[in-house]
């Protein structure tokens, strides 16, 4: 008898506690969850914004045309019409390697950042951690429509950089080019949204 | 006789005399101009009277006139104009000795093309126009020759209207860094290119809302409804979605009201009762916060409900939102979604409550009964004690 109610107590107990968290957690309004493609629109806008403040943070006014990278993906032959054309599983796999393609150029950019101690660091690894972020996001959708995998293209980053000047003008190119291309992935992924839920 | 008149032959004989009778001079006149040729103001222009020089001395005239702006003729029978202005323009002619024409040629001055102030206007992804305006009054026409490129790829033509000095481009490369457009002026005098950088994406500015409706809600005396339509040039589509920006003030105030709102329409429910509103929507692409927003819609005056009635004044009842669908509309409404949320609210710490009187009574509960097993211990255990009490030693 003492055994049941020491027994019958403490579960009682516990029950109430593992319900407190589901209580306290669970909203009155039922809301809808975002799908995924809302995650992917969501966390590219994201990526966009910190783009948007470090290009703003560290202004620097150059007219000169960029040039120093080669291999960033191609964005000129992307025009609004083939937003409303666009087919689910190359683009998710083309936008998946061209996030790995910047981010490999963002990982150097933060590699050559630490060495010239720039000021933009703290976010530029916040803006890293968000695109590896990204990325999983999307080969995880990649997975669920079982769209390929392509093969990344191989950077070709520029040699040392041995004048703070060159990194600003390299951060400043590189951050121009990922808004763009946030810009054109974010909607990108709006427009694909219907044709997920057609396949899922 | 009026039939020999009206006949064929006679109308022929007619027009054949009138034709012969004509004044050799109009003959001139139509076919003396035989070419163009452009000078600088301010500068000595030479007109040479044809090719041939053995006829001379030539005599020069202008638009039929012997009075010549300040000139002076060649050896070889060339005319000289000097310190040309725009009068010295026209028709010239040099003729022989007996009169007869030589060669003709119309003067037309001014200056070679200048450089040229370049803008451009981004009103949707699909389009880019970009105008002009000559940088040097050049008082000849032109032509112009506009290409316009993305970074590092190849020159694409931009459509001219020249009497509008302005050209277009359509579904440009827009997500390119900068774009470059490249004019080429050319007129009688030269030609001079212009090249202007832009970046589209920072250019990019909706046409303002259009069919903006602004209107009183019966019953509501607070309340405004507005609805609008997105500027007929911006793309309906999911990709290119805008945000919209709606202010509004009584009249005569200096402060304007602002909602931000992605879908028509919306409610004002802070409207001062009795007064006259001023209400504009504007639009921007809601993806790209470095976009423009585009200009206010036409200015709108509007009074909120009004009770039209000649008895005393009565509190106004507060309205119930249930009998008005519309207002769920004004998602972004903040009055609004702060009701959403004191609702949430309100509930949220109902539910906690009664979780933390749940947790309560049953710490309760089990105090109770530990307490009871402790008592039934204590009775045991006196219970041996008087057991053991009584046990003879």
């Amino acid at each position: 008898m003492k055994l049941l109610l020491d027994s019958s107590s403490s579960l009682l107990f516990s029950l109430l506690l593992a319900q407190l968290p589901v209580f306290t957690s669970a909203s009155p309004v039922p809301q809808r969850r975002p799908s995924d493609m809302d995650k992917l629109s969501n966390q590219t806008k994201n990526l966009m914004k910190l783009t948007q403040e470090l290009l703003r943070e560290h202004a620097f006014d150059s007219d000169v045309e960029p040039h120093r990278f080669r291999s960033l993906p191609e964005m000129s032959n992307r025009s609004a019409n083939d937003l409303s054309n666009l087919e689910l599983k190359p683009t998710l796999s083309q936008l998946h390697a061209d996030l790995k393609l910047y981010e490999h150029h963002f990982e150097w950019l933060n590699k050559v950042s630490k060495k010239h101690h720039h000021p933009a660091l703290p976010k530029l690894v916040e803006m890293i951690r968000e695109m590896k972020s990204l990325i999983t996001l999307l080969h995880r959708q990649m997975l669920r429509v079982e769209a390929p995998r392509l093969t990344p293209a191989t950077p070709s980053l520029p040699p040392q950089l041995p004048y703070q000047f060159d990194v600003l003008q390299s951060s400043q190119e590189l951050l121009q080019h990922f808004k763009l291309f946030c810009d054109w992935a974010y909607r990108a992924f709006l427009s694909l949204k219907p044709k997920v839920s057609a396949v899922q | 006789m009026p039939g020999l008149l009206s006949s064929p032959v006679c109308l022929t004989v007619i027009w054949f005399l009138s034709w012969s009778l004509r004044p050799s001079r109009a003959q001139i006149q139509t076919d003396e101009v035989s070419g163009v040729q452009y000078g600088r103001l301010g500068s000595n222009v030479t007109l040479a009277c044809g090719k041939s020089q053995t006829r001379i001395p030539v005599v020069w005239h202008l638009n039929q006139s012997s009075a010549l702006p300040w000139h002076k003729v060649t050896s070889d029978g060339s005319l000289v104009l000097l310190h040309t202005d725009h009068s010295a323009q026209g028709n010239y002619s040099c003729y022989d000795s007996q009169g007869l024409l030589l060669h003709s040629v119309k003067l037309r001055l001014g200056h070679p093309p200048g450089l040229l102030s370049i803008s451009c206007q981004v009103p949707n992804h699909t389009h880019v126009r970009c105008s002009w305006v000559d940088s040097v009054k050049t008082f000849l026409p032109a032509k112009y020759n506009a290409t316009l490129r993305g970074n590092g790829h190849e020159w694409r033509p931009c459509i001219v209207d020249i009497t509008r000095k302005h050209c277009d481009v359509y579904q440009p490369r827009y997500w390119v860094t900068i774009h470059t457009l490249r004019v080429t002026e050319t007129n009688g005098l030269g030609s001079e290119t212009t090249y202007g950088r832009f970046r589209l994406h920072e250019l990019l500015k909706p046409d303002p809302p259009e069919s903006v409706l602004v209107k009183e809600l019966e019953g509501y005396s607070k309340r405004l409804y507005v609805s609008w339509n997105s500027p007929s040039s911006w793309p309906l589509h999911d990709a290119f979605p805008l945000v919209f920006h709606i202010r509004y003030r009584p009249q005569g105030s200096m402060y304007w009201s602002e909602i931000y709102s992605d879908v028509s329409p919306v409610i004002i429910s802070d409207a001062l009762a009795g007064h006259l509103h001023q209400v504009q929507v504007r639009a921007r692409d809601e993806v790209n916060s470095d976009s423009q927003w585009s200009e206010w819609s036409p200015l709108l005056l509007v009074r909120p409900w009004e009770v039209h009635t000649t008895t005393e004044p009565t509190e106004e009842p507060l309205p119930d939102d249930d009998d008005y669908p519309e207002t769920s509309t004004a998602k972004t409404h903040k009055p609004e979604a702060e009701d959403e949320g004191n609702l949430g609210l309100v509930i949220l710490l109902v539910l906690f409550s009664v979780v933390i009187l749940t947790t309560v009574l049953s710490l309760i509960f089990v105090v109770w009964v530990r307490q009871r097993r402790r008592d039934h211990l204590a009775i045991q255990e006196l219970a041996s004690m008087v057991k053991m009490k009584s046990m003879p030693i």
